[in-house]
């Protein structure tokens, strides 16, 4: 590679001193990835010091990044990614979003995501209620001032991403869950990621539930993962109460979770589902990427939450 | 007469308006048809349907085909100019009488464009070089080329990437070579923009890391034309050098780099069947229209579907109640079969050049499921489910598995693997609706065909849930 390069070069640049210096600016642009204007700026000032160079573009970065996030800050975004993260009785989900869908598969989006995401996780301590479902739910300016993993607030990396993918960028909203010990929590995304086992996934919906087991069966989380995929498919307004609530009358209009036809199998209902695999559901959250906010679900928890987690 | 006459007598009862009605319909092509028969050598009456065809012509400006047409679009970063080099495209080829020149607002707020009810966000421009003739597509995101390429609005045979020099690559610009080759366009042309706002220098390097990011993602790096030049000079008709200029030689470029499409009319020929009828002392007619080809009288035809295939004869061409000596793609035509009964056609088979496309029962596909505003469902589609699949004039029912995701939610376009239940005439890039009863849910194309389904495959695609789980268990 380096010789088909350095053969170019050579037809490309007269002179030797020249060339030096088209292969060391291509050598950084590589290395760092900042435009080729940013890249001979920085040779220019640090004299063609490679290393010198280096340091001035990360110091510049920041500054950089910041100018371009105002520059493009107030065009639509309307793409993106929710990233969805599980730690022991905590899920957390993150909405982040982007202007074309071409930004929101590219490697650089996604681990914006999946850091946006593990902040989160070290929020969990303003929730130390170990008896109910606790949540908490962040909106964007709150997410900007949140620290990353390097101290630095997030709405830093995202600059620092903005100047990257030369996009606007937005860091939408988050939700944090915590769970008592006696109930379990479990996450899906759709589309579902090529590795399960990634730390955070990522999609462009997810759901999180939160349920009990009366018995647990080798299935049960399976079960319980499979209802995530019906929250995230059919979208419920409510988990329901066998009894209080009833079925619509047109089973393709039924928002109540219970009475609804399970998503893989249309032959059996959510309820009896839940009965036939002793699982409780006890409440479940979606994001869809780029949906309305409506503004309850930007409140505090709910007031049913403390009685259903009982 | 006499009908008319009991027409009219049936009239007075309220009930059997339905049967009144149907009796006109029947009534009028005999007339017809009896005309028809003074003119033609045997009489065919689903050839007098075409007598719609005869409407009075519009006053719109008359296509010239004098050039061969090809289909192209431009991808690229949101601020790299995309729009601008197309509205410079259209400026400077207007000023030698060859487009229309279009502004910036008019390219980039496409207004939402619906192809077999489906929303896209697109702008189709068209203009012509003094080879070629031009359909240049400009979509805002991903998902809009998909729904493109589903759709076929305009299939796209190459591609410009934009790229500016005063930024180079963009991390994104891996995704939108990865959709260029989803969509299977093979060749590209670059034109690095901007370059009145970088130095020579800069603009090599960038040339050169286009080139090897082209290589590395397949496409032929090193021999691919790179323009140079700055679109918005075009546009505003200044630095002719950079400018114009430059435009003119990307023209050239997309000219000679992108292969003219094989037209339709040279392609072994195939019509669907649309119906099939006896003409008593003549024989067997079937009428449709001719999709690709040419088909001569005395042709060798093949007809194939439902489980058949055979080989016969055409023994004369008619259109329009004429004589025709060959019938040309796009030709609504009726064809007299030699030798073969009525109830050997069936509608949605077809009749094309012996051997030159297969019946299959097995294919992958890109599909896109209509949302509850465009007719869809409000659910997501999960494997196994069971579906009506329309293509050209047969339907048949599918059997839809997901590969690599584990339902689709309406408005989302992925991969399906459709198996069906009874092979039928299907190829690479045929486009299909899916059903379920009445609902469209889905339209795609076909993108591979895979092997064909073995005798137990097919068994399996009637059972029940519990069944395959068991095959499936038993399996591992």
């Amino acid at each position: 590679m380096c010789e088909r390069l350095g053969r170019k070069s050579v037809k490309i640049c007269e002179n030797q001193e020249a060339e030096r210096c088209c292969g060391s600016c291509l050598g950084l642009r590589k290395k760092t990835g900042y435009t080729f204007a940013n890249c001979k700026k920085a040779l220019e000032m640090s004299n063609n010091d490679l290393a010198k160079a280096e340091q001035w573009l990360k110091e510049q970065a920041q500054a950089l990044g910041w100018s371009k996030a105002t520059k493009l800050e107030g065009r639509a975004t309307a793409q993106g990614l929710v990233g969805l993260a599980l730690k022991n009785n905590t899920g957390v989900m993150v909405e982040v979003n982007c202007e074309t869908d071409f930004v929101a598969r590219n490697k650089t989006f996604t681990s914006l995501v999946e850091m946006v995401a593990a902040s989160c996780f070290k929020q969990v301590h303003a929730l130390k209620d170990p008896h109910t479902i606790g949540q908490l739910t962040l909106d964007s300016s709150e997410l900007k001032s949140l620290p990353g993993p390097d101290k630095a607030p997030l709405g830093d990396h995202m600059a620092l991403a903005i100047s990257s993918v030369g996009e606007n960028l937005s860091l939408r909203r988050a939700l944090i869950v915590t769970v008592p010990k006696d109930i379990f929590i479990t996450g899906y995304t759709h589309p579902s990621p090529d590795k399960i086992s990634a730390k955070v996934m990522t999609g462009k919906y997810s759901a999180l539930v939160a349920y009990t087991t009366r018995s647990e069966g080798p299935n049960t989380h399976q079960v319980a993962r499979q209802l995530c995929q019906h929250v995230v498919g059919m979208n419920p307004s409510k988990v329901g109460v066998a009894g209080a609530d009833e079925p619509a009358e047109n089973v393709d209009d039924e928002t109540v979770m219970i009475h609804q036809d399970f998503l893989l199998d249309p032959s059996t209902t959510v309820g009896q589902l839940m009965e036939a695999s002793s699982l409780d559901v006890l409440q479940f959250w979606r994001f869809e990427c780029g949906e309305d906010l409506k503004p309850q679900e930007l409140s505090p928890a709910e007031p049913s939450l403390a009685s259903q987690a009982g | 007469m006499a009908t008319l006459a009991t027409t009219r007598l049936l009239c007075f009862s309220a009930v059997p308006r339905q049967v009144t009605r149907r009796l006109i319909c029947i009534s009028a092509p005999h007339k017809i048809l009896n005309k028809a028969s003074r003119l033609t050598k045997y009489r065919a009456p689903a050839i007098t349907l075409n007598y719609r065809y005869y409407a009075a012509p519009s006053e719109k400006k008359v296509f010239q085909r004098t050039k061969p047409h090809c289909n192209v679009g431009t991808i690229g970063h949101v601020d790299h100019g995309k729009t601008t080099l197309t509205a410079a495209i259209t400026k400077v080829l207007a000023d030698k009488q060859l487009a229309k020149a279009k502004g910036y607002a008019e390219i980039d707020n496409a207004p939402e464009e619906k192809a077999r009810g489906i929303t896209i966000n697109v702008a189709h421009i068209e203009y012509q070089t003094d080879v070629r003739h031009y359909g240049h597509t400009d979509c805002p995101g991903h998902a809009d080329y998909i729904k493109n390429m589903i759709t076929g609005a305009a299939q796209m045979d190459g591609g410009i990437l934009v790229v500016a020099a005063t930024d180079g690559a963009m991390p994104q610009t891996r995704e939108h070579l990865l959709l260029a080759k989803q969509i299977g366009i093979n060749h590209i042309v670059v034109f690095i923009n901007k370059v009145d706002a970088a130095d020579q220098e800069m603009i090599d390097l960038v040339e050169m890391e286009i080139r090897e990011l082209m290589s590395e993602m397949g496409f032929d790096g090193d021999n691919l034309p790179v323009i140079k030049g700055s679109a918005l000079s075009a546009l505003e008709g200044k630095n002719p050098e950079i400018g114009s200029k430059a435009i003119f030689e990307l023209l050239e470029a997309v000219d000679k780099y992108i292969p003219t499409p094989t037209r339709e009319l040279d392609k072994p020929f195939l019509l669907p069947v649309e119906n099939v009828y006896s003409i008593p002392g003549r024989g067997t007619v079937v009428t449709g229209r001719l999709e690709r080809g040419v088909v001569k009288k005395g042709n060798e035809v093949e007809f194939l579907g439902f489980n058949k295939a055979f080989k016969t004869t055409v023994t004369g061409i008619e259109m329009f109640h004429q004589i025709l000596d060959e019938a040309q793609a796009g030709d609504q035509l009726g064809a007299l079969i030699r030798g073969t009964k009525r109830d050997e056609i069936r509608r949605g088979m077809v009749m094309c050049k012996p051997g030159s496309i297969k019946a299959e029962d097995h294919v992958k596909s890109q599909v896109y499921l209509l949302t509850k505003e465009e007719g869809g469902r409000n659910k997501p589609l999960v494997p196994y489910m069971q579906m009506q699949m329309f293509s050209r004039t047969w339907d048949c029912a599918v059997q839809v598995n997901i590969p690599a995701k584990e339902m689709v939610m309406p408005g989302e376009d992925s991969a399906l693997i459709l198996k069906l239940l009874k092979p039928m005439v299907l190829e690479k890039g045929q486009r299909f609706t899916l059903r379920i009863g009445s609902m469209t849910v889905g339209t795609g194309v076909v993108t591979e065909v895979l092997a064909t389904l073995n005798e137990k495959e097919r068994e399996m695609l009637l059972d029940s849930k519990k069944k395959r789980e068991k095959a499936l268990a038993a399996a591992k």
